[in-house]
């Protein structure tokens, strides 16, 4: 039950001559460095950058993105910790077909994105998040990650009509062609040098 | 007047009795068998009722037949579920052609045909376009004893060829206007590897 | 959110009983009881279980008054709830006293009786529930496992999970876990 939820510190008796070691690291982590002895070694030297690896937290006012259920593909805030496995998530979103009532969600079926809404009160009410919601632009910060854009990427694919498949695989033979040709130009050129 | 219904008066004695007419009176036993009822049809011949995407004007994908994978123009429907459909013929080789509408996919791809000359679809319409030939040339039995004649090769006759122009002049027209059209209509379709026609918007 | 037919398997009753009136007697004392149960007739059996077990009544000389369902007045907030029970063991009865973080009574009650048959192998019937109650102070928090969770600022990673779960039961490379 503790596992996730203890913190260790590493290294600060060893070697006084070291920057400040004010590292503390998950549990994970440590078992990891000193487990390994060059790194050990190198701790007497003490020139190198130890950086922590940056998790992506737990916490409140984490964005989730929410991967099984019916609301599977929304995004969502953590507004409160119920337990190690579950949180209660709240998704105000903008857009009237994105948004996710509040409810408890299992950490399993979720992916913790690297966005947050700092400074959002603990259980604070549907209204307040939205609020907060809007003020840090979730919606659009969100849009420009990569996995949206991947995903939206995808959906339009997989929706597109027979005919714009058409013209899609016309047009990319037609590029591929372009591509191809300056390419057999460059390969002509270096072939007579 | 001999009424079947009425029955005779006779004299017995000194009383007088009407006697019914043999036609008027009670049968003499009962039938074992209850009278069997023909049964109620209660279908009714009602005009078929084609999907909503089936609009004249779209662009369907065969599924079955000598053209099947061929993408058509929907011209018109035709009673019975079957549908009238144009290749244009220059495009892609169907002509004119009548297609059961279970055996389609309905592409959400629309054309304008207000063009087509709708006199000539009037008569193409018709009920015998299609069939009056046939009958006419059907093969005598002794035509088909004759060994090792060289059977005649269809003639497609002309009236069905001037058809053919008049209708597909306008669409020619339209589908000359967008890019990659005329090439969509000429290339047949056909499923891939991972294709999931079920789940594929058309 | 939580719709009881999927989600919940118990439901809070209440149910009021009471002796059948005499004429020594034409207005008997009416006891009244919470009982946590999957339906009405659960409900209602547990009810005269009890109630023989504490005072001369039993189903054939009484009657159930009313019987109506509690609902948890705020199921969007999470509570901590300390629940104290009895259960009959192998070996004897035990008095229990645990702590659950749940959004409600019901939810509680629930992980209550899964908690008990992982740990104890005890059944539904073995267990009586005495008391629920909500612990808003978080200094009476007893236990060690719910007062964890109530520190301030609460953070924790998830550490070694796969990046796309659920894509296929077998995979010709190994899921990368990290991140």
């Amino acid at each position: 039950m503790s596992g996730p939820l203890s913190e260790n510190c590493v290294g600060t008796s060893r070697n006084s001559t070291a920057q400040t070691w004010t590292i503390r690291l998950f549990r994970q982590q440590p078992s990891r460095l000193i487990s390994n002895p060059r790194l050990s070694t190198n701790f007497a030297m003490a020139d190198i950058d130890v950086k922590l690896a940056s998790w992506k937290l737990v916490e409140v006012g984490r964005l989730v993105l929410i991967r099984r259920g019916p609301f599977a593909g929304k995004l969502a805030a953590i507004v409160e910790i119920v337990d190690h496995r579950r949180v209660l998530v709240d998704g105000p979103s903008g857009e009237e077909q994105k948004t996710v009532p509040r409810h408890v969600l299992p950490l399993a079926h979720a992916t913790l994105t690297p966005f947050t809404i700092p400074a959002l009160p603990r259980a604070a009410g549907t209204g307040p998040v939205k609020k907060l919601w809007a003020k840090n632009e979730i919606d659009g910060k969100w849009a420009k990650s990569s996995f949206a854009q991947k995903t939206e990427k995808a959906d339009r694919r997989k929706n597109l009509s027979d005919f714009e498949r058409f013209k899609v695989l016309r047009l990319r033979k037609q590029a591929r062609y372009e591509v191809q040709k300056s390419f057999a130009k460059v390969r002509a050129t270096a072939a007579k040098s | 007047m001999s009424d079947a219904t009425v029955g005779q008066t006779k004299q017995f004695g000194k009383g007088q009795r009407t006697v019914p007419h043999p036609a008027q009176k009670a049968m003499k036993w009962y039938p074992v068998d209850d009278e069997s009822q023909p049964k109620k049809v209660r279908k009714t011949l009602r005009p078929t009722k084609l999907r909503e995407s089936l609009q004249p004007g779209t662009v369907l994908i065969l599924l079955a037949g000598r053209f099947r994978g061929k993408r058509v123009v929907l011209l018109k429907h035709l009673d019975q579920g079957v549908l009238l459909v144009t290749g244009p013929f220059k495009v892609n080789g169907v002509p004119i052609r009548r297609v059961n509408s279970r055996y389609v996919i309905a592409t959400s791809k629309r054309l304008d045909i207000s063009g087509v000359d709708s006199k000539t679809v009037e008569k193409i319409s018709a009920a015998d376009y299609f069939t009056k030939d046939k009958k006419a040339e059907k093969k005598s039995e002794e035509a088909f004893f004759k060994q090792g004649e060289k059977p005649q090769k269809k003639q497609v006759a002309s009236a069905r060829a001037t058809d053919q122009k008049a209708i597909d002049q306008s669409i020619l027209a339209t589908v000359k206007k967008e890019e990659f059209l005329s090439s969509y209509l000429a290339t047949t379709f056909s499923l891939r590897n991972g294709d999931k026609p079920h789940e594929m918007k058309w | 959110m939580t719709n009881e037919f999927i989600t919940g398997r118990l439901t809070e009753y209440q149910v009021i009983g009471r002796h059948l009136p005499s004429e020594a007697n034409p207005t008997p004392k009416l006891y009244r009881m919470r009982i946590f149960a999957p339906n009405t007739v659960v409900a209602k059996s547990r009810f005269w279980y009890f109630l023989a077990q504490l005072r001369k009544l039993k189903k054939a000389n009484g009657e159930i008054v009313s019987l109506n369902v509690i609902n948890e007045k705020r199921p969007l907030k999470v509570k901590n709830f300390g629940i104290w029970l009895r259960y009959d063991s192998r070996s004897g009865t035990h008095n229990m006293y645990k702590e659950f973080r749940e959004m409600s009574r019901t939810e509680a009650v629930e992980a209550l009786y899964q908690d008990m048959a992982a740990r104890h192998r005890a059944r539904f019937g073995s267990i009586h529930i005495l008391k629920v109650v909500e612990v808003t102070d978080a200094d009476s928090i007893r236990r060690p496992y719910i007062k964890q969770l109530l520190q301030k600022d609460l953070k924790f990673p998830l550490p070694h999970r796969s990046a796309n779960p659920g894509k296929k039961l077998f995979a010709y490379s190994r899921p990368s876990t990290f991140a």
